[in-house]
């Protein structure tokens, strides 16, 4: 059983401390990138590397596990997607991801399919489910099979503003592979 | 330092739990009125129970009353995932059959009033798990409470049973807090020059 993981053209990985500074900036760099969670875009080398850490630590406590997804031909990051708030009581945790335009609904599919599949059916959890700004887009949600259920009010605040979110979810046996 | 005062409501009155009323508490576990939980076995987790309610407290992690009428435990009145950052808080009243929804709802906005008065919470949660008596949604309704998302099997009754949740929230017109110099009062979480609230 491993958490790092190969599509035909992807590497589902978790990442490297020492070697994925450099690329975590660049994927995170881009305020659009991280706007539905929300949260503002990286600026400097010394952030990425924090990053990394938490996510290392949240790792070694089970808390979360964050994936980098390498394009095998290119060597780039396309995208970064996780789980995080994992109840083991409850079985669910809450998935995020950040995107580049390079991972497009074909290639969501290409790689969660593993991810979803090690979720479901050698973690067992049952629930997943992602909450981002209210008004995101969700077309590639509901096309993976995630139902909307609400929208939960005033639960951040990010430049002065509250912020709603919405919130989908995905059971086991409902994602949409193909 | 206290942090959960005494307060109280027509009917009744909500107070911190307190080892003397272990017996009371232990009568309330034995009745538990969410889906899937179970009597509580074993009276000495009260104890520990008790030592958590105060450290969250003091901690503003958490918030737990017993709601008392007449002289007897009938409830809890309770508070958690306390976000005090984003001024929100999820809240939750277990009770006897013998508590009536109109002490649990005065119970409630006693708990509320407080901590939107002392903490600036203005963002109020709550869950209704399926199973649960109809009779708390409607509670949550007259209270103002708007549904605002239902969680389908976000809560686990057995080895593989689930149910929906519904969330619920109510968002005071309290104004937010605005910050002031931190440190010129020493009393936690007070560094926001919004009105003092009730005695803790």
């Amino acid at each position: 059983m491993s958490w790092n993981m190969e599509t035909e053209r992807y590497s589902v990985r978790l990442p490297v401390s020492d070697t994925d500074g450099p690329a975590l900036l660049d994927l995170l760099g881009s305020s659009a990138i991280s706007a539905h969670i929300p949260r503002a875009a990286m600026s400097t080398e010394n952030q990425a590397d924090d990053e990394l850490r938490r996510m290392a630590m949240r790792f070694e406590g089970r808390e979360a596990a964050f994936w980098l997804i390498e394009d095998k031909t290119t060597q780039q990051v396309i995208a970064r997607i996780g789980i995080q708030y994992i109840n083991w009581m409850m079985l669910n945790a809450q998935l995020q991801w950040e995107l580049t335009p390079a991972c497009d609904l074909a290639a969501l599919r290409e790689v969660l399919t593993p991810v979803i599949n090690y979720l479901m059916n050698e973690l067992h959890l049952k629930r997943l489910e992602m909450r981002q700004v209210h008004g995101t887009d969700s077309e590639s949600l509901t096309a993976l099979g995630f139902q909307f259920e609400g929208t939960l009010p005033a639960q951040a605040e990010f430049n002065g503003e509250d912020i709603d979110l919405d919130i989908y979810s995905l059971l086991a046996g409902e994602f949409v592979a193909d | 330092m206290k942090f959960t005062p005494e307060l109280s409501f027509p009917g009744g009155r909500i107070k911190p739990l307190h080892y003397d009323d272990i017996d009371q508490l232990f009568r309330l576990y034995q009745t538990p009125e969410i889906p899937g939980q179970r009597p509580l076995a074993d009276k000495e987790h009260l104890n520990r129970m008790i030592d958590y309610s105060v450290q969250m407290a003091a901690t503003q992690r958490g918030i737990m009353w017993a709601i008392e009428v007449d002289g007897e435990i009938e409830g809890m009145v309770s508070g958690f995932d306390w976000q005090a950052s984003s001024l929100r808080i999820t809240m939750r009243v277990d009770g006897l059959p013998t508590l009536t929804p109109e002490r649990r709802a005065a119970a409630l906005t006693a708990a509320m009033e407080f901590l939107g008065s002392k903490y600036h919470l203005r963002n109020f949660a709550y869950q209704w798990i399926e199973g649960q008596a109809e009779v708390l949604r409607t509670m949550l309704t007259n209270l103002g409470f708007v549904r605002a998302a239902r969680l389908r099997h976000a809560w686990r009754t057995g080895q593989d049973t689930f149910v929906d949740v519904e969330q619920y929230h109510l968002i005071t017109d309290a104004a937010k807090p605005q910050p002031r110099r931190l440190g010129d009062d020493d009393e936690l979480g007070q560094n926001l020059d919004a009105g003092k609230g009730a005695d803790a």
